[in-house]
């Protein structure tokens, strides 16, 4: 049940929301499934979580989203990303985020969408998949 | 971010996780340098006692000279699951970032001491990437926790006006090791009164020493202390900076880097041969042990 060892990832919410109960709750399943994991806490420009994922030399980047601003947020994170030359991170998004946006999100590289509905069981297993 | 400030950056984070995780035998042969012109400052405590927000309180004054400040700040790796949950770097750099400021989080893995794997490797990372300031953040620790003492050229400890009746306790350990006392939350009403202890303390150490190690009050809600905190570390660095202190904490960080080395061996070993050892006398597994680990000495002869 260790399947993220050694992993390090970032969990990270951009915006102005500010409930972190779930960004929490993954930060700890992660814990337990092995992973270093590092949060931002709250109220982050998509500037400096980029830079945190650079200096960390995160494997992975989650962002926490629950204020509906996640298409502009996941751009301008993952632009930023971009230009710090962090292109083979792996990047999630986790909230509410209805599905009719899903595709957007994956067009613009996000490699999978987490909701609250789903098994934490299942987060870890897909997370697992994708860092290989 | 520039593009140079970029390179650089990208360099020193991957050379970072290399060398965290670079076995023995690497570690063995890689030159590191245990000193040089990055300052070096410890700063440990128990939990809670707000390292993490002075060395944000240090970092803001050093970066602004400007100085380039890196941070190592360890987290617990948890035992159960071997995963960690690294949360120092919120309270560190605020919400702004800072081209003269690199924290890197770690977890303390298999180590016991309150710091992590490779430690020194980790340190002169930073040093080849021309830093002037190194701080090193330990894990929250108890009383008998100050390996990092001789790893770095300044060592605080951090207590909080709550620690007053662990003070007593605290005597014969880590408080007989700090070249600086800082008591946090300073505005909390028993800061006087542990300051007062820590003061009488402080002076029955340096008795017979040059160096008087100086209780500095410290307080983020009223912004009471940063300057003169900064300023105790750089009179204790005008203070000890001598050819013999430098050349003592060498070899104390020679037989460091050799013991953790040793440790992880006998980790090693015992893992390996789990198995074998239930059924052995007690004995009998120590001369085992000890054959084993002459076998893998070797490395060491010809490193």
């Amino acid at each position: 049940m260790e399947k993220l060892r050694g992993k390090r990832i970032i969990i990270a919410k951009p915006g102005l929301d500010g409930h972190d109960a779930g960004a929490k709750i993954i930060a700890l399943t992660l814990r337990d499934a092995g992973a270093n994991v590092i949060y931002t806490g709250l109220r982050k420009s998509p500037d400096y979580i980029a830079r945190v994922v650079i200096d960390e030399d995160a494997d992975a980047l989650g962002l926490s989203i629950l204020s509906g601003s996640h298409n502009a947020l996941v751009a301008a994170t993952i632009e930023c990303l971009r230009k710090f030359g962090g292109t083979d991170i792996k990047v999630f998004v986790g909230g509410t985020i209805p599905a009719s946006d899903h595709e957007a999100l994956k067009q613009l590289g996000v490699v999978a969408i987490y909701t609250a509905e789903m098994k934490l069981d299942h987060i870890v297993a897909s997370l697992a998949e994708h860092l290989g | 971010m520039s593009g140079e400030d970029l390179r650089w950056r990208q360099q020193l984070a991957r050379e970072l996780t290399i060398r965290a995780r670079a076995p023995a035998s690497e570690v063995m042969t890689a030159a590191i340098s245990f000193g040089g012109k990055a300052r070096r400052i410890g700063i440990t405590g128990p939990p809670g006692a707000g390292k993490s927000s002075l060395i944000g309180l240090l970092a803001k004054q050093w970066t602004e000279r400007p100085s380039k400040v890196g941070v190592i700040a360890v987290d617990p790796t948890s035992p159960l699951s071997g995963g960690s949950l690294l949360g120092d770097r919120i309270r560190i750099d605020g919400v702004s970032t800072n081209s003269n400021l690199f924290i890197r989080s770690l977890p303390s893995g298999n180590t016991s001491d309150g710091l992590c794997p490779n430690i020194l490797s980790l340190l002169d990372a930073f040093e080849q990437a021309a830093f002037d300031h190194v701080i090193l953040e330990t894990v929250g620790v108890g009383q008998v926790s100050y390996q990092a003492k001789t790893l770095v050229d300044t060592f605080v400890v951090v207590l909080v006006p709550e620690s007053g009746d662990t003070v007593q306790a605290m005597k014969a350990g880590i408080l007989e090791l700090a070249d600086i006392y800082v008591v946090n939350k300073a505005d909390l009403p028993a800061a006087t009164k542990i300051a007062t202890e820590l003061r009488s303390i402080a002076l029955w150490r340096g008795r017979n020493e040059s160096w008087v190690p100086p209780v500095i009050l410290t307080s983020a809600t009223e912004n009471r202390g940063a300057a003169e905190f900064s300023e105790a570390i750089e009179s204790h660095r005008k203070a000890t900076l001598t050819e013999e202190r430098v050349a003592a904490l060498t070899i104390a960080r020679r037989e460091y880097v050799l013991r953790t080395l040793l440790v992880g061996q006998i980790d090693e070993f015992m893992a390996r041969n789990r198995a074998g050892l239930q059924d052995a006398s007690l004995a009998e597994c120590f001369r085992i042990l000890i054959a084993g680990l002459g076998e893998r000495a070797d490395v060491i002869n010809k490193a």
